[in-house]
């Protein structure tokens, strides 16, 4: 077990998150067993008011899952010196087979408590708030989630033994190799390329589409598109956006952008990413709810903010990925 | 926006009209950060100052071990090293500890072989001959010394011996120097009453850095009683001692933490009848409970950020412009020659998040279910009471 | 709204001062005549400095780095580590290769 300040942060953030988030829990199963709309009980007023003790607690939850992200990657980073072979924190996730597995908890759980948030925000706008039972459930499932990533982040910092020795990004995303990452690092730039901009070229047609017409169809191409795009995006910059970050042909890490001689242009990247493809998803996810009445007005006012917010954020990050392979002396593919 | 910049003027307002109970809160969060802050900041700082002075440390340092303790090695190995492909220089050192059991004090005695013009932070010269010796400044200070005064020693042979102070390190390598007295080597080998041929450990010079790891294997291999150690391996130490160091110091300052966790819980919770009414009129002029929880959350924050940038700005003073002066004393155990810390910064947007998140997310869970009990007050049972 | 303005005006000084701070911090940090790193460091290849001199109590604690694994406990067998640095210092590195097995009876 390593004692580092950011580790010890995360560990007790963590735990004070997934204690509160108990606690809503608790609070949720008797809403969920007690809830009547129609009631004017004391119960059930006493319910409603439990309903804000609940939503403030995900969040702030949210908010520090969103940090706890960011941190967990930062202190990966920080901590890559020390082990033997490693060069930033593909090393230091592989020093132990759990890390990259956090990495991936930390993800899912970024979209699930962005979509509770949200769901939230739009059902305590309405008058009915006919999403009560849903969202419980969903809280029901959020609670482990955070318990399941605060076990993994402890035993994954626990497991961690600073003479290991582990690989660095150069062996893992280099080519030749039999593993997963390599067969990624190794999909041809130039394919790979047309891909990616065309599948950002279909995120955004479908984005305007939406933000032009009513129709249900498109916000559901756009939840697709959003999927697809998010998936592309990620093989591609393990494939071809992360050489031209380095200038390297054979550079394929996705953590190192994330470092200051990247000047940490791997962070605007990655929120641009995530934050772009959570707006494109939450139309065409919401779009079932809109047979609600009020929740449909409520959609309505906001499906047009969502929508320019995750075009706002796609522009930036093609722009951001396109910036080195339009101006950037290093040319990866010759005509 | 403008109904949330009016909702931030009421928190502040409200913040100002219950003076006293917030400046307790704020004053007693400030020093929370600043202390977790301070051990952040020093250790940090001398992490980064250990890793790049050491930085220049011998390659590889060759113990012997014999019956699990550190031994004199034959310097008959040196020849046996040196004919290793890709090994410079071995040089055989002589050391050793001293101790003065009137000041309690423990010195690192070295011996020097030949004395190099003009080193940097040594003011005076080092021991040209048997007679003189070079001190470290945590000594000259400790027994008041100067260029010139004498030291007197008792050797293995329970015999005084004098010697006459010819250099002082200056205090800037205090961090290196603050305990060191150099002898001649000869002088230092009779003084210890070493054996001829043998010397307390060697310092090998590789030429390729990256083959450090593979001779120090080799020398193991033809020295089995030996334990090489890499210069990856003594600035992988600084590394760690100071992680753990900092690890350990934060979870002490842990307890500080969850009193002031207490004390702000304590403070959220018990609101005064003023306060409660002062809810309820608003929610019977029209807030409701979201407002209300906004209101609490601009009020934590404005409670938080003032408390963390403060913290941050007094710890960083202390350690960087006090030299720690508060924690010293933590850190110092039972030394008695303890250096001053003239540190380099080395601070980062990393360390003031870790920061931020080690003394900011407690704070809002504290108050959190205080916040929301306020926020639901029925203003109908608040007005009539 | 006299108060929000005091109060972000406030709050971007405090910020401001302590981003003057890291900005003198990494000023002295690239400085080399504040750091001396150049000259430590040549005091440290001179001598053949392997530690800091900070801890002067015990040796393990004066060389943290040339001290094995078992030092703090070989004055004498399950000895107690009693210097109060010690409690704060992780053991050094590299661990001896040594190994202790059994066989039984008639193993070969």
């Amino acid at each position: 077990m390593i004692l580092n300040p950011g580790i010890l942060a995360l560990l007790l953030g963590s735990s004070i998150a997934f204690l509160m988030l108990l606690y809503a829990a608790g609070l949720g199963l008797k809403i969920l067993s007690a809830w009547d709309p129609q009631s004017s009980s004391e119960q059930q007023l006493l319910l409603e008011r439990k309903t804000w003790l609940v939503s403030t607690i995900v969040n702030y939850a949210f908010g520090f899952v969103v940090l706890s992200g960011l941190l967990f990657i930062y202190t990966v980073e920080d901590i890559h010196r020390l082990f033997i072979g490693a060069m930033c924190a593909t090393g230091a996730l592989n020093a132990n087979e759990i890390g990259w597995l956090v990495l991936l908890v930390k993800i899912i759980l970024f979209f699930a408590a962005a979509l509770w948030v949200s769901l939230n925000r739009l059902d305590q706008c309405t008058e009915d708030t006919p999403l009560v039972r849903p969202k419980y459930i969903g809280l029901l499932l959020l609670t482990p989630l955070v318990g399941l990533d605060l076990l993994l982040q402890y035993s994954y910092f626990s497991g961690l033994q600073p003479e290991i020795i582990t690989s660095c990004c150069g062996s893992l995303f280099s080519l030749g190799n039999d593993s997963v990452a390599s067969d990624i690092a190794g999909l041809p730039p130039a394919p790979t390329m047309i891909a990616f901009f065309i599948c950002g070229g279909l995120f955004l047609i479908t984005l305007v589409l939406s933000l032009g017409s009513r129709q249900a169809i498109f916000r559901y191409l756009l939840f697709f598109a959003s999927v697809l795009f998010f998936f592309i995006s990620l093989l591609s910059i393990i494939s071809f956006i992360s050489l031209y970050i380095y200038q390297m042909p054979t550079h394929h890490c996705p953590f190192d952008m994330l470092q200051q001689n990247y000047g940490y242009i791997g962070y605007p990247l990655y929120i641009a990413l995530f934050g772009g493809c959570f707006f494109g998803l939450l139309p065409g996810l919401c779009q079932p709810l809109k047979k609600n009445p009020s929740l449909k007005r409520e959609i309505e006012k906001r499906e047009r903010h969502w929508l320019l917010l995750a075009f706002f954020a796609i522009v930036v990050f093609l722009a951001i990925v396109a910036w080195p392979i339009l101006f950037s002396p290093f040319i990866l593919l010759s005509y | 926006m403008a109904r949330r910049l009016n909702i931030l003027e009421h928190a502040l307002s409200s913040l100002l009209r219950r003076k006293q109970k917030n400046l307790a809160i704020i004053v007693v969060y400030t020093l929370t950060v600043a202390t977790i802050a301070s051990v952040l900041f020093l250790t940090q700082s001398l992490r980064s100052e250990a890793v790049n002075v050491l930085a220049a440390a011998p390659d590889i340092v060759v113990q012997r071990l014999a019956a699990g303790r550190h031994d004199l090695i034959p310097i008959a190995d040196a020849e046996q090293i040196r004919r290793m492909p890709g090994v410079g220089k071995v040089e055989p050192r002589v050391w050793g500890y001293y101790y003065d059991s009137l000041k309690k004090v423990n010195f690192t005695l070295m011996g020097v072989k030949d004395s190099p013009t003009n080193l940097p932070l040594l003011q005076g010269t080092f021991p040209a001959n048997n007679e003189q010796c070079t001190l470290g400044k945590g000594i000259a200070e400790a027994y008041g010394v100067t260029i010139g005064d004498s030291l007197v020693l008792v050797d293995s042979s329970n015999s005084s011996k004098l010697y006459q102070v010819s250099g002082l390190f200056i205090a800037d390598s205090e961090l290196l120097t603050n305990d060191l007295i150099l002898l001649q080597e000869a002088e230092l080998r009779r003084f210890f009453k070493l054996p001829d041929g043998r010397a307390t450990d060697l310092a090998v010079e590789v030429y390729n850095q990256r083959e450090v790891a593979t001779l120090a294997k080799k020398i193991k291999l033809a020295l089995p009683d030996s334990r090489p150690i890499g210069k990856t391996e003594i600035l992988h130490t600084y590394d760690t001692v100071f992680n753990w160091r900092s690890g350990i110091m934060l979870t002490l300052f842990a307890s500080a933490l969850i009193a002031f966790c207490i004390l702000a819980w304590d403070k959220a919770t018990g609101i005064s009848a003023d306060e409660k009414r002062e809810i309820g009129i608003l929610k019977a002029i029209g807030w409701d409970t979201n407002d209300v929880l906004l209101l609490k959350f601009w009020e934590g924050l404005a409670i938080s950020l003032t408390a963390f940038l403060l913290g941050a700005i007094i710890a960083y003073l202390h350690v960087f412009f006090y030299g720690a002066g508060l924690l010293a004393p933590v850190l110092q155990g039972w030394s008695v020659l303890f250096p001053q810390f003239n540190l380099t910064p080395a601070i980062d947007l990393y360390q003031l998040f870790v920061l931020a998140l080690l003394t900011i997310v407690p704070y809002i869970a504290c108050t959190i279910v205080p916040a929301w009990k306020t926020a639901v007050t029925d203003p109908d049972s608040v007005m009539r009471s | 709204m006299p108060r929000t303005r005091l109060f972000v005006l406030f709050i971007t000084a405090l910020t401001l001062l302590l981003a003057v701070l890291l900005a003198q911090g990494i000023r002295q940090a690239a400085n080399p005549s504040f750091s001396q790193r150049a000259e430590k460091k040549a005091l440290v290849a001179t001598l053949g400095l392997t530690d800091l001199s900070i801890w002067s109590e015990a040796r393990y604690t004066r060389h943290p780095s040339q001290a094995d694994l078992f030092t703090p406990f070989q004055d004498y067998p399950g000895a107690f580590d009693h210097f109060p640095a010690g409690s704060i210092i992780a053991p050094g590195q590299p661990k001896p290769q040594t190994t202790l097995s059994f066989k039984q009876r008639g193993e070969q």
